[in-house]
């Protein structure tokens, strides 16, 4: 019986070659689309899932707010570790990391540097605590040692290779040395660890000893024992503040009390951060690695899931508009004898194979878009073929679907009398019309939010990459580690100045795109009251800085190196003079001190006025800034004139290899550095081009065959007007309006909700676009447009048969 | 001479064979004329009609409508034609059973790119002529066979035309409201519309003036 089945299925499918390709083409795509969003939601949550004991392990974070600046720091003191290690029974273990950003690597005696982009220095218990295992030498001694690095598999290829590596002599920077004491494999791809590749004893930096609780530099994991409750552990972590922090704090701050620094409208709390969260929910100033958004995630999910609903409405939609070709088939059988629950089976068989059908094309559709799903996603995911658990998850998933989609089908056409469909009357089985025609509704809202999203995330976008950002990132290029050249920076640099494309040139470690940060606290001359303290971003740089980045001087001077004084002299951008509570004209010679000691402190006047620039993302509002004069090393940045830049590039590089022999040379250009922080956004942006397109495809699949429907139900009206005098324009307008009714109910459906999701998505950002009316004239014009040219097609086909043959009765 | 087909051929193609669906017809209709078309099944009756009504075409011979060479004349023009001249009643009614009896009878004046008051008059002198004024506002599924066919017939005379083709008429008919359309055909003939019936029944093809027997397509 089941044999006979699936063979009148299979023929049934064969004899309607046009529908069963709609039908499998639309929810091959639609478990397509789900499968990799399912791919991609799943690598997303793997995040940091593979290290031992990831569940018991937490991030201490802590939000501070002092001298008016807030600060949601992932890092805690140096002291915390230990402290807590110490105090707390719960604490099974504990390790820091204090980042270095990338540095300058090579073995000692030989001339090549390699640039390593992310160097850390790490506690011992490293190895323990993250279960991380070494290639080469022993785990307990590997990084005990002052001095001592442990690299990854990949850094140590590039030197020597991993049998080689023990008992190596490096150089960092060209200047320190270190002994290579163990290999361990490549990190993870999905850990926060991914760019890690060269590990330091965190005993040769001292810093990391000094009872020092008031810069947050180190990132400190602790481990649970396993009977602890993380939620016992809030009250002690705070008592923190109570029992070090303000001891510690009033050696420098007399007369601080507890009570006054929250008085000021200061704070100190700290958070456990678990692990395993930190990828997908973590947004933190100083994140170890970028970090994802859980808000991604359950967008996509939605978008997965939509595709799949969409899909599978589709089929529904496509398999009751062929109703009037099977009615009959159904009035023989049933007439033959075969129960309702016969033909059940037998159209939830079929509707069961075309999802196996599309199962296949899905796969291979799958293999096919992989590569470029994982650039647009920036992952390197793959099917994960010997997994049993997927597979039956997708075995499963497509039984379901193929029940799902088949349900509604297989009861509305068993439904069908014997005596009416023989008859040739097909008016009872046109029924469900509302329920189709509200499933096209729905399927066209969601495009139509679609395509809402996608506009307004591009149009944030463009309005980032041209808002006026206080500086020109144009045309900017950033030579980096330019440390390498060793005391030549001055001779380095005039030589590149010289070059007649280069229009000016600046050195510091800092600049408005991604780069190093200091954020130091200050106060106004002759306080040293809290509520006055002034939490400033520390930037060190040279007397071409403002001129280089072009940047607008609103009141004062630029550093000039004939005026010795200028050492000590800052810039303060207009951020600054709203905390000090001053105009312009007025900051112009007040000084402010950074030193906290009341007797002889050294202080920086300020010299000028700069106008506010966007040196974070434009998600966060302008903090507090001064310019210091004395950049001294760092990256080179070079103003080109407009042209060719290649040949400059090549002569920049000449110069380079003069100063640097044997150093690598590495740049960018500042406004693509400038892009990589809304790097999210962009993919965000492209993801829903993407999925934007497959759901007005889906969508317009299913308009297809409801038009093909309609315009076979419709076949005998068609003729009657016909032979009354309608012309093949009248029919086909009238065939297609009734469409667009639908797809203009659909419009006004998604609207309120497109413009209240993506306005909550605006909402992260400080500086955002307004969404414009005529983002949803064009969404409507798009929609409408591709109804058109679906429906069409059906319509004027439907229009120019003969009505002889749709009136013929017998 | 209201038309005249002149060796009129039709076919079609079955099995490599060609099979003839008219076959060398020759017939001229007057005005005033009401003729039934009489043959057993398949024997090429509502081809015949078909053809005259110019909804369908034909592969060999002439056809006059009026003088005009409809075997000539571009589908466009063609159309225009029967619109104008030609009015179509179906043995199943093929009223649209979404509107009313009203607006079934307004639909070919639609077409027609009449105002609107010019439409509401003819549609009011039709139900009026008819005697369904009480019933304008029905639906086709509200009405019994024979008022349905009447509602039919009302619609094909509404645009004035000089001929009425009509399709067994009475086949879904019982035997009482079959005489009554055939005797408002009769009616109408008087006052001069010209009819072409096609009827299974020699007593409706009795109401006629003439019979043309079909067999295989040919006239005998």
């Amino acid at each position: 019986m089941f044999k006979n089945n699936i063979k009148i299925a299979w023929r049934s499918l064969k004899k309607q070659p046009f529908f069963t390709f709609l039908n499998t083409f639309g929810l091959a795509i639609g478990i397509a689309g789900g499968i990799l969003i399912a791919l991609f939601i799943y690598d997303e949550l793997s995040y940091d899932k593979m290290f031992a004991d990831a569940e018991r392990i937490y991030r201490v974070d802590s939000n501070i707010k002092f001298g008016g600046a807030e600060m949601k720091s992932a890092e805690a003191a140096a002291p915390m570790a230990a402290t807590m290690q110490r105090d707390f029974p719960q604490v099974e273990s504990t390790v820091r990391f204090r980042n270095r950003g990338s540095l300058l690597l090579r073995r000692t005696g030989t001339e090549t540097n390699t640039k390593e982009p992310r160097i850390t220095f790490v506690d011992s218990t490293f190895f323990d605590f993250f279960g991380v295992k070494l290639l080469v030498g022993d785990k307990k001694t590997a990084l005990v040692e002052p001095n001592t690095l442990v690299l990854t598999k990949t850094a140590a290829e590039k030197h020597f290779g991993v049998q080689n590596a023990l008992g190596q002599s490096m150089l960092l920077n060209n200047t320190d040395t270190y002994t290579v004491t163990g290999v361990i494999d490549d990190l993870p791809r999905n850990s926060f660890l991914r760019e890690h590749s060269v590990f330091m004893a965190m005993s040769g930096y001292a810093d990391s000893h000094d009872p020092n609780w008031g810069s947050n530099n180190y990132f400190t994991f602790i481990k649970l024992i396993p009977s602890a409750n993380v939620k016992d552990f809030q009250e002690p972590l705070n008592g923190i503040v109570d029992d070090y922090i303000f001891p510690w704090a009033q050696q420098y701050f007399p007369g601080m009390t507890k009570e006054s620094f929250i008085a000021a409208g200061n704070y100190v709390n700290f958070y456990t951060q678990p692990l395993t969260d930190i990828h997908l929910y973590s947004h933190r100033d100083a994140e170890m690695s970028a970090n994802s958004s859980i808000q991604n995630v359950y967008i996509l999910a939605f978008i997965g899931l939509f595709l799949i609903v969409l899909a599978s409405v589709n089929f529904m939609n496509l398999s009751t508009a062929q109703s009037l070709k099977r009615a009959k088939e159904v009035g023989v059988r049933k007439t033959l004898g075969s129960k309702k629950l016969d033909l059940i089976r037998q159209f939830l068989i079929e509707s069961g194979l075309i999802s196996f059908i599309s199962l296949l094309v899905a796969l291979v559709i799958t293999l096919l878009v992989l590569p470029l799903f994982n650039d647009l996603a920036g992952k390197s995911i793959s099917l994960p073929y010997s997994s049993p658990f997927f597979w039956g998850i997708l075995l499963l998933g497509t039984v379901l679907l193929g029940l799902f989609s088949g349900s509604y089908p297989a009861f509305f056409l068993s439904r069908f009398m014997p005596v009416k469909t023989l008859k040739g009357d097909t008016q009872g089985t046109a029924g469900g019309g509302n329920i189709r025609n509200a499933l096209v509704v729905f399927q066209f809202a969601i495009s139509v939010f679609l395509i809402v999203g996608t506009i307004v995330v591009y149009q944030q976008l463009q309005f980032i990459q041209s808002k006026d950002l206080g500086f020109t990132k144009d045309q900017i290029l950033l030579v980096d580690d330019v440390f390498a050249v060793g005391d030549q920076t001055q001779s380095f640099k005039d030589e590149i100045v010289a070059l007649s494309q280069v229009e000016n040139s600046t050195l510091s470690f800092y600049f408005p795109t991604p780069s190093s940060r200091s954020n130091s606290s200050f106060f106004p001359e002759g306080s040293r009251n809290q509520e006055d303290a002034l939490q400033m971003q520390t930037w060190y740089v040279d007397e071409d800085y403002i001129p280089t980045m072009n940047m607008d001087l609103i009141a004062g001077r630029n550093f000039n190196t004939d005026f010795p004084t200028d050492s000590t002299a800052v810039i303060v951008n207009e951020a600054t003079l709203k905390v000090l509570g001053v105009g312009p004209e007025e900051a112009l010679g007040m000084r402010v001190s950074q030193d906290v000691e009341l007797e002889n402190p050294e202080f920086n006047t300020i010299i000028g006025v700069v106008k506010n620039f966007h040196y974070e993302s434009l998600r966060e509002n302008i903090g507090s800034l001064g310019l210091f004069f004395g950049g001294t090393s760092g990256s080179l940045a070079v103003k080109l004139n407009p042209g060719d830049f290649s040949t400059t590039i090549a002569d920049i590089e000449g110069i380079w290899n003069k100063f640097a022999p044997g150093q690598p040379f590495s740049y960018d250009f500042m406004d693509d550095s400038f892009n990589t922080t809304y790097e999210a956004e962009q993919r965000l942006g492209k993801i829903f081009v993407v999925f934007t397109i497959l759901s007005i495809l889906i969508a317009c699949l299913g308009l297809f065959g409801l038009a093909a429907f309609n315009a076979q139900k419709r076949t005998k009206e068609i003729g009657v007007r016909k032979v009354l005098g309608a012309t093949v324009g009248q029919i086909t307008f009238r065939l297609t309006t009734d469409f667009l009714k639908m797809v203009g109910v659909a419009i006004l459906i998604s609207m309120p909700i497109g413009w209240f999701a993506m306005n909550k998505w605006l909402e992260d950002f400080s500086y955002r676009i307004e969404i414009g009316w005529w983002v949803f004239v064009l969404a409507a014009i798009l929609a409408v447009g591709v109804a058109i040219l679906t429906v069409g097609y059906q319509s004027i086909r439907a229009a120019v048969v003969n009505p002889v043959k749709s009136l013929r009765t017998e | 001479m209201l038309l005249q087909l002149n060796n009129i051929f039709k076919w079609v193609h079955s099995g490599g064979q060609r099979v003839f669906l008219l076959k060398d017809i020759n017939l001229e209709v007057r005005e005033g004329e009401f003729i039934s078309i009489m043959g057993p099944s398949g024997s090429g009756k509502s081809t015949l009609l078909n053809v005259i009504g110019m909804l369908d075409t034909f592969d060999e011979g002439e056809y006059q409508f009026l003088d005009e060479p409809v075997h000539s004349l571009k589908e466009k023009y063609r159309a225009n034609l029967y619109k104008e001249y030609i009015g179509f009643v179906f043995q199943s009614y093929h009223l649209l059973d979404e509107l009313t009896v009203k607006e079934n009878l307004e639909m070919p004046l639609l077409y027609k790119k009449l105002r609107g008051t010019e439409r509401k008059a003819m549609v009011a002198d039709m139900l009026d002529r008819f005697n369904i004024v009480g019933k304008k506002d029905l639906f086709p599924a509200q009405l019994s066979g024979g008022q349905q066919q009447l509602v039919g017939v009302a619609r094909a005379l509404i645009s004035n035309p000089k001929l009425i083709l009509a399709d067994e008429p009475t086949g879904n008919l019982n035997s009482k409201q079959g005489e009554e359309i055939m005797e408002l055909f009769k009616e109408l003939n008087d006052e001069g519309v010209t009819i072409i019936q096609v009827t299974h029944s020699e007593k409706n093809a009795e109401y006629g003036s003439r019979i043309i027997n079909l067999l295989d397509g040919r006239m005998i």
